[in-house]
């Protein structure tokens, strides 16, 4: 990888494909790139996810390969754990400023070995198994992390010193500080991402409190072959569920918890994970509670025909409530539309909530381009130029710009890029560093 | 079976309090968070279809909108914020009127010239009451008062208890006629809506049960999920309250209306009666004003005329009986027929036509119901007969 440069043709904020995908699409066509990311990892959202709908490929054999292309490119430069903390306009481009958060390991001295974690005695709850696995204080961020990277997590260090001996690059560091940088950039492409829903203000599905009551996410994860358990199991008692509900909309296309759009995958997502739950598990019952079924992709709604064939039962009825019984299993009261409205109150060992997505990242006082009513950030021209932000030389992509699943986030990444090329032509960015007297 | 479609009835029943019908989208969230919602009679999402499909006669036929008792919880889970909660107190008032057969109700539902004006014919017939008596020379009312009336309160001698008495039980008996006339219709018009229901003549009677325990105790409302106990009490009390004050002027008057300018312990049940109007008025008048709770978030003008009578009624009533203490003979009596020419317009519109209908309309959707399931259950165990398809 190449070292941090002090001027960049563009900036990337937000490393899960989107990101990859824009800066890629920049480099390959000459342009330096600076991608920042906030975790110790590039790869976001999708690294951890298991299968991709609707070819069910899996996910991590088409994020991995993007990942290390970022990191070969010679005109890329990632810039992991690290956040950006000012966004200055200049007469031409933006002067930024980025935090690089303590790793407590010199990141160029690392190499990856994992010696440090399997010493480390403080075992954690793994933030990327959505705290179903567990990690060790010290550690790299997942197997299939750029970089390969230890991170050291202070809030659970006992600083007992035995990664540091046993580390054969004698790369531990527990004197770091957050380290300002600043650089210049032209122009910007923001790929922040999402969040999911969170559930606290939703009190009829436990507040996010129930121990069954998975999000969509670690569903993927207990999926993942590579997961924390290796197979779907419940979180409770590590019983092989048989009765599994999905609740649709559960966080989204609800006023009451402030989130009134549609988020566009949940459907999808839980079509598919139900038909795998009905591949990896014998005869297991699943049922997807609905309001309607949105499946408006490329070979969606053949998709959701073949998942309705392979005997996953599809209702129509918005959950109402969700109450844990004793032994930990799950009570679900609905309307049944399709059976003359009849209230049922069903019994499941399992239950996802597919929660819908939020914007991770919302500019936070750093970044001034405009937000939407939704919450994402809007895009001035969204039929003809969906990359454009309100600010000139900032582009979007990605769900910072609005819900939407991978392929469409591939798709606008490279808008964004290409927007973005347009735009550093057009300004004849590079020719300053030439003619310095030639700008504007 | 067909069923006729009325575009314009939920513009209809919007006039009566709510608009939001064409928000609801049927994902039938309302009807599986209500704990009161289940067997038989669902809702709200039904009979919000009902609303959006036009189907009027449906509607009119349903006593599941008088089943509900607005904890509000549908409304503040809404994913369409179309407050399905609100929808079913539009619907009981537009039914309040459908039940009425003289079309009163609906007049001073949707007409403040009809309900103000209705209120000042009530006040000035009481008015008339106690003046006109009086000019043709009747010892009734005002007119000219033997000196011990004039020097001391004499009420009995202002207006004569007995006649006074004859008074309130023309006032119960129309009133009640009224009132359970309009019940028979709501439940002809409920039992017409089960077409495929025999109902053996036995199951009115071994029901009728239900009618008074809900009449007397509202516990259905303890089914309800939110402050519970605490609102039902709240309701309670008052009941007790106003039951009290029924009994002190309809069968008691004549120990209640104390004479003389003294306490008498009679004057007891009358303060417990005035104290728990009062406060229940009041609290429910602070609520409306903070609109938190989902029932006071939204209000019909005849909440607000509803409250500020019983409210003026309960202050009028307090007037009186301080007068009456103070001894002071003529401005007791002036305050003895302002107080009546609250109470009584207020009754004559509240008890028929208006909010007070509940008092009957809730026991008898309950009773109802208790007779439908039990004479379906005798009908699908004889016979085996399905259960009529559903919206």
């Amino acid at each position: 990888m190449t070292e941090l440069k002090k001027n960049y043709d563009g900036l990337v904020i937000g490393g899960g494909i989107a990101g990859m995908q824009a800066a890629l699409d920049l480099a390959e066509q000459g342009y330096d790139v600076l991608l920042v990311e906030k975790e110790p990892s590039i790869g976001g959202v999708m690294v951890g996810l298991n299968k991709v709908f609707p070819t069910l490929d899996c996910s991590s054999c088409i994020c991995t390969p993007r990942m290390a292309e970022s990191a070969h490119n010679p005109h890329i430069r990632i810039q992991t754990y690290t956040e950006v903390k000012a966004v200055e306009p200049l007469n031409v481009g933006f002067r930024i400023k980025l935090q690089k958060k303590p790793r407590y390991v010199i990141e160029s001295k690392c190499i990856g070995c994992s010696q440090c974690e399997l010493v480390c005695p403080v075992d954690v709850p793994h933030e990327f198994d959505y705290g179903l696995g567990a990690r060790r204080a010290i550690y790299i961020a997942h197997g299939n992390a750029i970089p390969q990277v230890a991170v050291l997590d202070p809030t659970y260090c006992t600083f007992c010193g035995r990664c540091e001996k046993a580390c054969p690059a004698n790369c531990i560091d527990y004197t770091q500080q957050p380290e300002d940088v600043e650089v210049e950039v032209a122009t910007i492409i923001v790929t922040t991402g999402l969040q999911i829903t969170p559930m606290e203000r939703k009190a009829e599905y436990g507040g996010g409190k129930l121990i069954n009551v998975m999000n969509p996410l670690a569903m993927e994860r207990i999926q993942s072959s590579n997961g924390p358990y290796g197979r779907p199991l419940r979180p409770s008692d590590g019983k092989v569920p048989r009765r599994i509900a999905y609740v649709q909309c559960a966080g989204s296309r609800d006023r009451s918890i402030g989130v009134p759009y549609c988020s566009r995958v949940c459907c999808m997502y839980a079509l598919k994970q139900a038909l795998l739950l009905r591949h990896y598990i014998h005869d297991v019952d699943v049922t997807i509670y609905h309001m309607d079924i949105r499946a408006f992709g490329k070979g969606y709604e053949q998709f959701y025909r073949r998942v309705m064939q392979e005997g996953v039962h599809v209702m129509k009825g918005k959950v109402a409530r969700i109450t844990e019984l004793e032994n930990k299993d799950l009570l679900l009261r609905v309307e049944l539309l399709d059976e003359g409205g009849r209230v049922a109150e069903e019994r499941y060992d399992l239950v996802v909530l597919s929660q819908g997505l939020i914007p991770a990242w919302q500019g936070d006082g750093v970044l001034a381009a405009e937000l939407d009513e939704d919450g994402f950030f809007r895009s001035i021209s969204p039929k003809i130029s969906p990359a454009l932000s309100s600010w000139r030389g900032v582009f979007i992509a990605g769900v910072a710009a609005g819900p939407k699943d991978i392929p469409d986030a591939i798709v606008e990444a490279g808008a964004a890029a290409m927007e973005a090329a347009i735009y550093l032509e057009a300004t004849r960015y590079h020719e300053r560093f030439i003619e310095p007297t030639k700008v504007h | 079976m067909g069923s006729r479609v009325n575009p314009r009835l939920a513009a209809e029943v919007a006039e009566y309090g709510a608009d939001t019908v064409n928000k609801c989208f049927n994902c039938g969230n309302c009807t599986a968070v209500c704990s009161l919602s289940k067997g038989d009679t669902v809702f709200p999402r039904r009979m919000i279809r009902y609303l959006q499909l036009g189907l009027r006669d449906k509607l009119v036929e349903a006593p599941e909108p008088w089943l509900c008792y607005y904890c509000g919880t549908c409304s503040d889970t809404c994913p369409r914020e179309a407050f399905p909660g609100e929808l079913m107190m539009a619907t009981r008032r537009w039914l309040t009127a459908q039940y009425d057969f003289t079309g009163l109700s609906r007049k001073l539902y949707l007409s403040k010239v009809w309900e103000i004006g209705l209120l000042a014919a009530g006040a000035l017939l009481v008015l008339a009451l106690f003046v006109v008596p009086g000019w043709l020379g009747i010892p009734f009312g005002f007119r000219d008062l033997p000196v011990e009336a004039r020097e001391h309160v004499r009420v009995a001698i202002f207006a004569k208890t007995e006649w006074v008495h004859i008074g309130d039980w023309v006032l119960a008996v129309v009133l009640g006629l009224l009132l359970w006339t309009n019940a028979f219709r709501m439940i002809y018009f409920v039992v017409r809506g089960e077409k495929g229901v025999r109902i053996p003549l036995t199951l009115w009677f071994t029901k009728f049960y239900q009618m008074v325990v809900h009449g007397l105790t509202q516990r259905r409302w303890l089914e309800c999920d939110n402050d519970t106990r605490l609102k039902w009490l709240q309701h309670f009390l008052l009941v007790t309250g106003y039951g009290t004050m029924l009994l002190l002027v309809v069968l008691l008057l004549p120990i209640f209306q104390v004479d003389k300018a003294e306490f008498h312990w009679t004057s007891i049940p009358g303060y417990y009666a005035t104290l728990m109007l009062l406060a229940v008025t009041l609290l429910a008048i602070r609520g409306r004003l903070e609109k938190k709770e989902p029932i006071h978030r939204f209000s019909h003008p005849t909440d607000w005329m509803f409250l500020i009578l019983l409210l003026l009624t309960a202050l009028s009533g307090i007037v009186v009986n301080i007068l009456r203490l103070m001894d002071l003979a003529y401005p007791t009596y002036v305050a003895y027929v302002v107080h009546l020419m609250i109470a009584v317009p207020m009754l004559i519109v509240e008890v028929p036509f208006g909010k007070w209908a509940h008092l009957i309309f809730r026991p008898v959707s309950k009773y109802i119901v208790a007779v439908l399931e039990a004479a379906r259950e005798r009908q699908t165990a004889r016979a085996g007969v399905p259960k009529p398809a559903t919206v």
